[in-house]
């Protein structure tokens, strides 16, 4: 019951957060947008008047550029042009959410379409396999290390754990990219320097899915390796912490083995704290992510981003960060719904 | 008083810790290059590291020149000058210089930049290169202009150098490479010219100009330009990467400092108000956090970047306006747990406004966490502003190490082998927000068990 309403009162607050975070996102890109979906109204009359014209409907040639005309403000009426800014508002969110992004100026998704929808489409899956399972292999892995460096306290284990955590704090993602891409992939020639798949892969699903493998090697080796110690130092923090309190000494005293301390009580404890830094952290990584896709040349999101920045496709930069927040609002809104699932707190309703 | 004394066991505390000492050590070395650079490099070096042409004349994706003493055979820039002229002017005049030099490395200069200066009008001038076994290279330039650079490129040179190799090895060449063109310079002459090693010895160059009575030459140049250069080595426009790395310095720490103090500063308040309220003031505002944090900061300055004209102090905000929402989660916990305390529940009791307890007991209990969030944001700021640059966006006219690796990435710089380009920038942002990260960790552990303690 306690979580139930949890649930619904998180998700009436997370979905109206994403709404605010699109309009914010609607300010900031205001005179872009209004540019771009100008651009994508003016592609649609030529294209409308090409076949006006092709399909010899006898229509002369001003009758053709009325009927142009027409269907431009048509469109353009689509995305409330020339009505009051509440009303324009409204129509562009609208399109926005219903995924009409318009038209890339010159990029392409594989199949030759130049809807922006399609393009990311074409890019999304490999940015959610790259970041799930990066987000996840860090949460585990920082989660074990950072358990055990708390559990030895003091030790030699423990102290390297903040030393890893400083140097995951001052290095920027892509640039250890740069360094594994030199040393395995020029170096010793063990992994591909970029990329998803090779040419010369054998026919069948399993040659296929090994070689997506070894490509997806190095980006996820390079978003661990920044990501692990930061995490892992926060776990250990909120496990030492945890460790301090009176419950801890009164289970010691009644002779509870550590092994089960920790396991059974402070990890218990400890967790809805330690779901708060998983949110936490992957926001922050989040950004690092789309920088790795640009060095391994991954194709996901961060790669079609980086391509057009450098052709200055604007609706592709506009689409991407539409869709990027909403798949950052879906990070943390999991992240959320598990931490209700740990704390017992919302469980019973309290 | 009993501030006072917390202050300074804090400070004492700070200075005990090794890490923290060592952060304090490195940024004191940043801020002082930081001054020098500013003091140092003119402004202008901003426009001139933009414009290809002004680096011209240094090796292209050349590495260090420390590399030499790795085994490596990279020589280094010889400019051979040419600035004592004898000769004879009258209705034509005829002007010499000669000048000599010694090569010791096993491998030929990455070019030859020949740099005439001259007044008056010049019909012809001869480059007559004698190499140490006295054999002769002449190069002809016809009609000259003063202060032009001619390279192994230039069409004449090269014509002159292909009639030369193949005087020696006997055969009709039609394509001459440049490695062709340096090794009929410096390589052992003979029939495989073009595969012998390099001749070691003392060269000696002839500058002769041929002109009209008005020719008056002066200072000329030949340079031999090496394959190694500087402390970091160049890019493959010959910018030198050392130049790069000390000039981006101040712009980071400029704007690493601003943006991070604002966006603190603003977690801090936020946080700690809506802790501190409690009831519907802290579920709106802490709602607010979360629309904040699920802004993608980096895609949205992106697409900002092309509504809004980037410079430092608009990037320092847009960046703080995006990056307080996890300051104010933690600052809002901490309030929490102290919100319970029998002191303030004491000045509720007494009637004392909640501006007050909020002024007096509330933040000076969070500022200990602002100074150690401060100086871990400051590096945090300082690697997403040069991922951003990394990415292509960054303010117009600055040098920035982001920018230096888009180049890199751009130029396909691992593939070449390139390691310098992107080793050094690199290292660089490490440098940057390290004593930022050494100090903020300090601070966080002397200020973590007090403030948990309360």
């Amino acid at each position: 019951m306690g979580y139930a309403r949890f649930l619904i009162g998180k998700t009436i607050s997370y979905v109206l957060a994403l709404f605010a975070a699109v309009s914010l996102l609607y300010v900031g890109i205001y005179p872009s947008l209004q540019r771009v979906i100008e651009g994508s109204a003016d592609e649609a009359a030529s294209e409308f008047q090409r076949n006006l014209v092709k399909s010899h409907t006898g229509l002369t040639l001003p009758q053709i550029a009325a009927a142009v005309a027409t269907f431009k403000s048509n469109y353009l009426a689509a995305f409330g042009f020339n009505q009051p800014y509440p009303v324009k508002f409204g129509l562009q969110m609208l399109n926005l959410f219903e995924f009409h992004l318009g038209s890339a100026y010159n990029l392409q998704a594989p199949d030759g379409s130049k809807q922006v929808a399609d393009l990311i489409i074409a890019y999304l899956p490999n940015t959610v396999v790259l970041f799930t399972t990066g987000t996840l292999l860090v949460v585990a892995v920082g989660a074990i290390l950072g358990l055990l460096a708390a559990k030895s306290a003091g030790g030699k284990f423990d102290k390297s754990i903040p030393i890893i955590a400083v140097i995951h704090s001052s290095i920027p993602a892509f640039w250890i990219g740069f360094l594994l891409i030199a040393y395995f992939a020029y170096t010793l020639n063990w992994l591909p320097s970029g990329g998803i798949s090779s040419i010369d892969v054998a026919a069948g699903v399993l040659p296929h899915f090994t070689d997506f493998l070894w490509h997806l090697t190095l980006p996820l080796l390079s978003f661990f390796i920044v990501s692990v110690g930061g995490f892992a130092y926060v776990v250990r923090s909120l496990v030492i912490s945890t460790m301090g309190e009176d419950f801890v000494t009164t289970a010691r005293a009644r002779g509870m083995t550590d092994r089960r301390l920790i396991f059974k009580h402070v990890l218990r404890t400890a967790s809805p704290g330690i779901a708060t830094q998983s949110i936490l952290a992957v926001a922050g990584s989040f950004g690092g992510a789309i920088t790795l896709e640009v060095v391994f040349r991954w194709p996901g999101l961060g790669f079609l981003t980086f391509a057009a920045i450098q052709i200055s496709d604007l609706p592709v930069i506009l689409g991407t960060t539409f869709i990027l927040t909403i798949i950052l609002f879906l990070g943390l809104y999991i992240g959320e719904i598990a931490y209700g699932f740990l704390d017992p707190r919302i469980k019973t309703g309290d | 008083m009993e501030t006072t004394r917390t202050e300074r066991s804090y400070a004492r505390e700070f200075l005990k810790s090794r890490s923290g000492v060592a952060g304090l050590a490195i940024l004191i070395i940043l801020l002082a290059t930081s001054i020098y650079v500013v003091a140092g490099i003119p402004s202008s070096l901003n426009t001139k590291w933009e414009n290809s042409k002004a680096w011209e004349g240094n090796p292209q994706a050349a590495p260090p020149v420390w590399v030499n003493y790795l085994g490596v055979d990279a020589p280094q820039t010889l400019d051979v000058n040419l600035d004592k002229f004898t000769g004879t002017s009258g209705s034509s005049s005829a002007y010499s210089s000669t000048q000599t030099f010694t090569w010791n490395n096993d491998v030929p200069p990455s070019n030859l930049v020949l740099t005439p200066n001259f007044g008056g009008a010049a019909y012809e001038l001869d480059v007559i290169w004698t190499k140490p076994d006295g054999n002769v290279v002449q190069i002809a330039l016809s009609f000259p202009t003063s202060g032009t650079e001619y390279d192994i490129h230039t069409a004449a040179v090269s014509q002159s150098l292909t009639k030369y190799i193949q005087s020696q090895t006997g055969t009709f060449v039609t394509v001459v490479t440049p490695n062709g063109e340096l090794a009929a310079l410096f390589s052992n002459d003979g029939p495989r010219l073009l595969n012998n090693s390099v001749q070691k010895g003392t060269y000696s160059v002839t500058l002769q100009i041929l002109g009209d009575q008005t020719l008056s030459p002066s200072s000329s140049q030949v340079s031999l330009v090496g394959d190694s250069y500087g402390t970091m080595g160049t890019d493959s426009y010959g910018r030198p990467i050392d130049l790069g790395v000390l000039a981006g310095l101040p712009w980071a720490l400029e704007l690493g400092t601003i943006a991070s103090v604002l966006s603190v500063v603003g977690g801090i308040l936020w946080g700690g108000l809506a802790g501190f309220y409690g009831g519907w003031r802290d579920k709106v505002m802490s709602w607010g956090t979360l629309v904040i944090l699920a802004v993608p900061g980096i895609s949205f300055i992106i697409a900002l970047s092309f509504s809004v004209q980037l410079s430092l102090l608009v990037e320092a905000l847009v960046i703080a306006a995006l990056s307080w929402p996890g300051f104010a989660i933690i600052a809002r916990t901490v309030t929490l747990s102290i919100r319970s305390q029998t002191y303030i529940e004491a000045d509720r009791a007494m009637g004392i406004s909640s501006t007050r307890t909020f002024l007096t007991h509330v933040l000076p209990r969070l500022t200990p966490v602002t100074i150690a969030f401060t100086a871990l944001s400051v590096s945090g700021v300082i690697i997403f502003a040069e991922t951003l640059a990394f990415l292509g966006i960054e303010p117009g006219n600055v040098i920035t190490w982001g920018g230096i690796l888009n180049e890199a990435i751009t130029a396909d710089s691992s593939l070449h082998g390139w390691w310098w380009w992107t080793l050094f920038p690199g290292i660089m942002i490490l440098v940057a927000s390290l004593p930022f990260v050494l100090i903020g960790f300090a601070v966080d552990r002397i200020v973590a068990p007090r403030v948990s303690a309360k």
